[in-house]
């Protein structure tokens, strides 16, 4: 697993690549908590790289999700493979969080 | 020695460093002695040549004088005829080198009535007598002391000779010619001579002594020798015999050299004697020379047994050496092996083990340092070990405690309700760690409803088991004949919400199967869709609802889905844990595998089909660890009163 966070103004462009499971969600979620606590911001998640999540990969998606629109911000996640979009629409999260086929069309929405 | 490897290279090599340093020192010293020696003897050589020489001159000399003198007083006239004897008698008397004295006149000239006149002097035992040494048998004028001196009109000295009067001593003769002046011309008017005993002579030479087997000679002119130790070679031997005679040229050119009046050192190896020195010097007074034969073997004797002596002493030193260096050593070395003692008894679980006490010699000192920094470290590890293993085993049988609890929380008895002939059932649970996130549970509503669920809650282990056990607790309770799969979940999302800060969620599947219509309600909460099962037909994978696990959002409406059940038909159920199984090169398992296993074994009994696919998980991860919970349960309805029995 790859994480990296890029900020730019109140936008913050966090790219993770790999593999999220139950061996390294702490990883993950160590690496983006700092965001939780950011004011109105804009986080854009790129997923093209990532290859696996898990259910405790979910949830820390789902911490994100939550935080960030307690703060007033936004996620937009955008450009995951089919076999993570499929796990996402099993699950529901589809309907949950706001996802983009790609990094213009999350700007842009 | 060998055990102690270390110990026994520094010995051998301080040994051998001392060993060549001491041989180094040792030739060195050799080297120079010997020079030293052989300087020394030379000019030994030489010394006591001259000094034997000088010797024998003190003799001659005054002896030479003597026909001066009286061939002085001769001519001169001072000595009257008549007391000629009584002169010479007490001539003899007076020098105790002169043996006999004689004045031989040449024939008419002592007076004109005698032909020949030679008053003679000698001594004879203790007496001194005298005679005239003219006989007609003893023409004296044809003697080599006479002739000689008388030709070359110089003073002779004789070869030595055994005097047959004198006693058989060896002698010799010094004739000198006198004059006496006559119608102021000097006319040469006879010979004095003096006999003089060789034996003083013989007495200085041979008591030359060098070492045990050097010595002196002396010979004549001619080559005769005159003294030699070997008494022998006395007269009878020329040094030419001689050197014919042993068979070394060497001599032969030594004799030529010394009959030649050279002063010579010659190194020359004898055959009898080995490498000698021989120097040889002239006797100024007579054509005589002396020599001097110095022998090596012995000239080096000395320095030899210094060397023994220094061997000795080496060999003394060097085991002297050896055993103090061993002493040294192993009093320095020896903590090293208590310290190896100590570090064995440490290893046996002896932490307390007394380190052995060093002195404030600073390599052992670092060493004990570093020892008892070992030691306590090692102490303080293992007490934390200890203290870690008894927790972790307390966790261990804790979690094993919690495992049968929660175990005990599903239903585990198959079949489970054998007086509902309408429902065959059969559901597994492997957790990946001692406890789960997975769950499932069944239970019939009523007489003629069925209610069954299965779930899977975000993470694994202990906080995923907790979770597990609110859910499937509030599912039971929440369960009854007035609520529909959608109220049920929306009742434990409601619940699950409320405080749930650590965002942990459940996927839930909950459906109610009224037994005798075969009509099914479910609601699916982001859970894996089951599939329909028949023989008759293609399996068929439960439409996806998209609705969101429990516990995440509160205020959210789940929506009821209903289908007809055929009788035989079939409903499995699974967690992610089946799609998601992985192998060692990280592929999943995945739907189509699933649904083809599916396939292959619809016409089994629900525990033969869990059975199966759970073999073909198996084959798939091909040994590669479990990492997610499996579950499964897989349903079958037999139509109403089970009529239709598989």
């Amino acid at each position: 697993m790859n994480i990296s966070i890029e900020k730019t103004d109140e936008e913050f462009l966090v790219v993770i690549s790999g593999r999220v499971d139950t061996t390294n969600y702490n990883e993950f979620e160590n690496s983006i908590v700092h965001l939780y606590n950011e004011k109105d911001a804009t986080i854009y998640l790129d997923c093209s790289g990532l290859d696996y999540i898990s259910s405790s990969g979910l949830r820390i998606f789902l911490t994100l999700q939550k935080k960030v629109k307690i703060q007033g911000g936004v996620l937009k996640i955008f450009a995951m493979q089919p076999q993570i979009k499929e796990i996402f629409d099993i699950s529901g999260f589809s309907s949950i969080f706001a996802i983009f086929p790609d990094y213009s069309a999350a700007k842009e929405a | 020695m060998n055990r102690n490897r270390l110990s026994f290279k520094i010995i051998v090599r301080v040994l051998l460093f001392c060993f060549i340093l001491g041989g180094s020192i040792f030739t060195i010293y050799y080297l120079f002695a010997r020079k030293t020696i052989e300087r020394e003897s030379r000019e030994n050589a030489i010394h006591l040549a001259e000094s034997t020489v000088y010797k024998i001159e003190e003799i001659i000399n005054p002896a030479e004088m003597i026909p001066g003198n009286l061939a002085w007083i001769i001519e001169n006239n001072t000595l009257s005829r008549d007391s000629i004897y009584a002169f010479l008698r007490q001539l003899v008397r007076n020098n105790k080198s002169v043996f006999a004295a004689a004045i031989a006149f040449e024939p008419y000239l002592f007076s004109q009535e005698r032909y020949a006149f030679a008053p003679y002097a000698y001594r004879s035992g203790d007496e001194i007598l005298n005679r005239d040494l003219w006989s007609p048998a003893y023409n004296y004028f044809i003697m080599d002391w006479y002739q000689i001196p008388a030709l070359l009109r110089k003073p002779y000295w004789s070869e030595p000779y055994f005097d047959e009067g004198g006693g058989g001593v060896l002698m010799t003769t010094y004739s000198v010619p006198f004059y006496t002046n006559t119608n102021n011309s000097r006319v040469f008017t006879g010979i004095i001579t003096i006999d003089i005993s060789l034996e003083w002579l013989t007495e200085i030479v041979n008591s030359v002594k060098i070492f045990e087997t050097g010595y002196a000679f002396l010979i004549s002119g001619n080559g005769v020798y005159v003294t030699h130790p070997n008494a022998s070679h006395i007269m009878n031997q020329t040094i030419f015999t001689y050197a014919k005679e042993v068979n070394e040229p060497v001599i032969r050119e030594i004799g030529r050299d010394m009959i030649g009046g050279e002063s010579k050192l010659s190194n020359v190896n004898l055959k009898e004697m080995g490498n000698v020195w021989i120097y040889h010097t002239k006797i100024p007074s007579s054509k005589w020379s002396l020599g001097v034969v110095y022998p090596h073997r012995e000239m080096y004797a000395g320095l030899r047994s210094l060397n023994i002596m220094i061997f000795l002493l080496s060999v003394m030193a060097l085991t002297l050496l050896t055993i103090v260096t061993i002493r040294i050593i192993n009093r320095q070395i020896r903590p090293l092996s208590r310290f190896a003692k100590a570090a064995r008894n440490i290893a046996g679980g002896n932490f307390d083990t007394e380190l052995p006490v060093v002195e404030e010699n600073h390599e052992m000192k670092e060493l004990h340092d570093s020892f008892r920094y070992m030691q306590e470290e090692l102490a303080n590890y293992i007490a934390d070990l200890k203290e870690t293993t008894s927790a972790k085993e307390k966790i261990e049988s804790e979690l094993r405690i919690a495992r049968g609890i929660q175990i005990d929380m599903i239903p585990h008895i198959f079949p489970p309700f054998p007086n509902l002939p309408e429902i065959g059932l059969y559901a597994s649970l492997e957790s990946a760690t001692e406890v789960g996130g997975d769950l499932y549970d069944f239970f019939p509503i009523g007489d003629d409803h069925f209610c069954f669920a299965i779930g899977d809650v975000s993470g694994k282990g202990v906080p995923a088991s907790l979770f597990m056990a609110v859910t499937i607790t509030l599912i039971r309770s929440m369960s009854d004949k007035n609520r529909s799969c959608s109220e049920i979940v929306q009742s434990v999302n409601k619940t699950l919400t409320i405080n749930n800060e650590s965002n942990m969620f459940v996927t839930l599947f909950v459906g109610i199967l009224n037994l005798q219509t075969g009509e099914l309600q479910y609601c699916n909460a982001g859970h894996n869709p089951p599939v329909l099962l028949n023989c008759d037909r293609e399996p068929l994978m439960f439409r996806n609802t998209k609705a969101i696990p429990v516990g995440i959002f509160g205020e959210i409406d789940y929506c009821n889905e209903t289908m007809i059940l055929d009788p035989s038909d079939q409903i499995f159920l699974y967690t992610d844990g089946i799609t998601e199984a992985e192998d060692a090169d990280k592929n999943l398992f995945g739907e189509a595998a699933l649904m083809k296993a599916l396939t292959e074994n619809r016409d089994k009994s629900p525990k033969e089909l869990t059975d199966r696919v759970k073999q073909s998980v198996k084959e798939f991860v091909n040994g590669h660890m479990q990492s997610d919970d499996i579950t499964m349960m897989c349903i079958t309805y037999r139509g109403k009163n089970g009529n239709k029995i598989k």
